[in-house]
């Protein structure tokens, strides 16, 4: 506890008998004796000086708590140092008053005693120390009657004025953190592969028929057949999930049924592509599937993929 | 070659029907192994020496024996044991009648240079010393013994290996098994009809009987040299089908750079090397094989496919963590291959 003002007071020494040899002296120390309203705390300090060997008896202080109707004791802290050569015992004690006074008067913090004890080999002697009651003034906090007023609450005081907040931080923190928020939402959608990732079930057999039927309008087919059987082996590579062979077209029409009524002309393209790429040419490959008849085969197979 | 004098063609043409023939007959004594069959013939066309692999009584031996019996010619089997030393295949010692040592031709030399099938029981139970001569017979054809050199140009190396028995075995030596043209796996026949006349028919008790009772000699197999080089000629390669093949190879060695991933494995560490270019030229052979007897001229992914595992399965050596599961990595190896490498 922090003292700015000390205003000693000197309760006197106890002289009584051999406990006065003992407790050499008790002073108490208050910031000020006036000027308390109601609710203030009232500090005090209390210096004990006894004799060497003594000590606080701990149990001996007041309990923090109600003394009176008015009165709390809030904290209490007891250190102990060596004062010359005596021992000198600093109490910290925190009031609270709750006296509503209507005008100012003094009033009385009842004393205490303390007891001190020394051990020996011979036995425990104790002594008392009495603290002194004090007092200090308590003052209203208005008058006693104020002037009448027509509005109760002009008794009370306005609201405090609040100075205008500036909120553009709060905004922008809250644009961040939403954009934040969307960035993390679309990088979750996307390991997940959420809408707008999750890939579309392709429709690989409709972009060969559109490929094959652009090359099937161009004027030398010799040149584009090539590329018009890549495009559907293409989509047959992508619908079966590997690549597709002629001797697999059984399987795949097997696991795919919805194309099984182009088996023979899936047949003629297998065939086709054979003479094409690893036979005589793309001459004896025409032959067996011209380019109208590979896109009307592929429109047929898009058709189907798309039904399916 | 014997028949310069026909058309090309229509020696193909023929020699199909009796490599048809051939398989029929072989088909008539082994149930159940049709792709086995197909495979031995095309290694037969393709002149390259076969390796059976397979479960103890599944038919490798009859089925070497049935195919020794339908190509004709002189014969040779020996039983590969442990204390097997290379000159008990070349010399046969013994004590004549007057009491001295004789030493003549052992099983090897005995029917001289006419030895078509040699065929080579248990092949893993024989000592690597073995397994050398055997490199040399399979590679040059020759063999030197009594001072001299003794060719064999019709000479077939059939060899069986039990897949189960591990124990006074000896791993056949990387340069051996790169030799074989193929390594086909035998498997007891699925179907059930088989498996009951396999069992109850007293036809197939007899295993001697029933390579006897086959026709032998369905294949002249002197000329199967000159056929062989003529299909070889006359099947064609188209550059699509040249730059599939490459592809192929390519994602073998190195099937993690061709966006191969099989589960559980490093891809990147699988592979350890192998896949000779020998080795890749036996799958062309052997494709062109089997390009000929579906009765083309020309070679196409399939035949290719058709052929893959068994010619090149063998050759890939994998990392020493992985060899021990290699029976299980290397199926899904090849058909994820062919699932990804693209045609053309």
């Amino acid at each position: 506890m922090r003292i700015r003002f000390l205003a000693p007071l000197l309760a006197g020494l106890l002289l009584s008998g051999p406990a006065g040899a003992q407790v050499r002296s008790v002073e108490i120390r208050t910031p000020r004796p006036f000027g308390y309203f109601l609710g203030d705390l009232v500090r005090a300090e209390v210096d004990l000086v006894v004799e060497p060997g003594f000590r606080l008896q701990a149990a001996s202080l007041p309990q923090p708590g109600a003394l009176t109707y008015w009165l709390d004791l809030r904290d209490l802290d007891a250190t102990a140092s060596v004062y010359g050569d005596a021992r000198r015992v600093r109490l910290a004690l925190t009031y609270q008053t709750f006296y509503a006074a209507l005008d100012a008067r003094a009033l009385e913090i009842p004393g205490f005693t303390v007891t001190f004890v020394s051990e020996s080999d011979h036995g425990a002697t104790t002594v008392k120390a009495e603290v002194p009651a004090w007092s200090f003034n308590v003052s209203p906090l208005r008058e006693v009657q104020p002037p009448a007023r027509d509005d109760p609450r002009d008794y009370m005081r306005p609201d405090g004025q609040v100075g205008p907040g500036d909120p553009r931080p709060l905004l922008l923190g809250a644009a961040g953190s939403a954009s934040l928020a969307l960035l993390a939402l679309a990088g979750l959608a996307r390991d997940r592969s959420w809408w707008p990732f999750r890939a579309r079930r392709g429709r690989p057999f409709g972009r060969a028929a559109r490929r094959i039927r652009a090359l099937a309008r161009r004027p030398d087919p010799m040149l584009h057949h090539r590329d018009a059987l890549l495009a559907l082996h293409d989509a047959l590579d992508t619908v079966a999930g590997r690549r597709l062979f002629a001797d697999d077209r059984g399987d795949f029409l097997k696991t795919h049924p919805a194309y099984a009524t182009e088996g023979p002309d899936l047949a003629r393209f297998f065939e086709a592509s054979r003479r094409t790429f690893f036979g005589p040419g793309p001459e004896d490959g025409l032959a067996v599937l011209d380019l109208p008849a590979l896109a009307a085969l592929a429109r047929r197979l898009a058709h189907a993929e798309r039904a399916a | 070659m014997m028949n310069q004098v026909r058309s090309g063609d229509a020696m193909l043409t023929d020699w199909r029907a009796a490599a048809t023939r051939f398989e029929a007959t072989v088909g008539a004594a082994v149930l159940g192994q049709a792709r086995a069959i197909r495979l031995l013939t095309i290694a037969l066309f393709a002149r390259g020496h076969v390796l059976l692999e397979g479960d103890v009584g599944v038919g490798k031996t009859t089925l070497l024996r049935a195919v020794a019996r339908a190509v004709g010619g002189a014969y040779a089997r020996v039983e590969g044991t442990v204390d097997m030393m290379p000159t008990d295949l070349v010399y046969h010692t013994y004590l004549a009648e007057d009491g001295r040592p004789r030493v003549e031709p052992g099983p090897v030399l005995r029917q001289s240079e006419d030895l078509s099938v040699f065929f080579f029981n248990e092949i893993n139970r024989a000592r690597p010393q073995v397994h050398a001569l055997l490199l040399r017979l399979m590679a040059e054809r020759t063999l030197t013994a009594f001072d001299r050199e003794y060719r064999f140009p019709n000479l077939q190396v059939f060899a069986d290996r039990n897949r189960v028995e591990r124990e006074e075995t000896f791993e056949l030596p990387a340069a051996a098994r790169d030799r074989f043209l193929m390594e086909i796996g035998l498997e007891a026949p699925q179907d059930a009809a088989s498996r009951r006349a396999l069992v109850f028919d007293p036809r197939f008790h007899d295993t001697d009987a029933l390579i006897a009772g086959l026709d032998g000699g369905v294949l002249d197999h002197a000329a199967l040299p000159g056929i062989a080089a003529a299909i070889q000629h006359g099947i064609q390669a188209s550059p699509a089908i040249e730059a599939y093949v490459i592809g192929l190879w390519a994602a073998l060695v190195r099937p993690g750079e061709a966006g191969i991933r099989l589960p559980g494995l490093d891809m990147e560490a699988l592979v350890q090397g192998g896949a000779s270019p020998r080795g890749v030229a036996f799958l062309v052979r052997a494709a062109r094989v089997r390009a000929w007897l579906e009765g083309r001229d020309w070679m196409v992914p399939e035949d290719v496919r058709a052929v893959f595992p068994e010619v090149m399965a063998h050759r890939v050596f994998l990392e020493p963590i992985y060899e021990l599961r290699r029976a299980a990595i290397m199926p899904d190896l090849c058909r994820a291959v062919f699932e990804t490498v693209p045609a053309p």
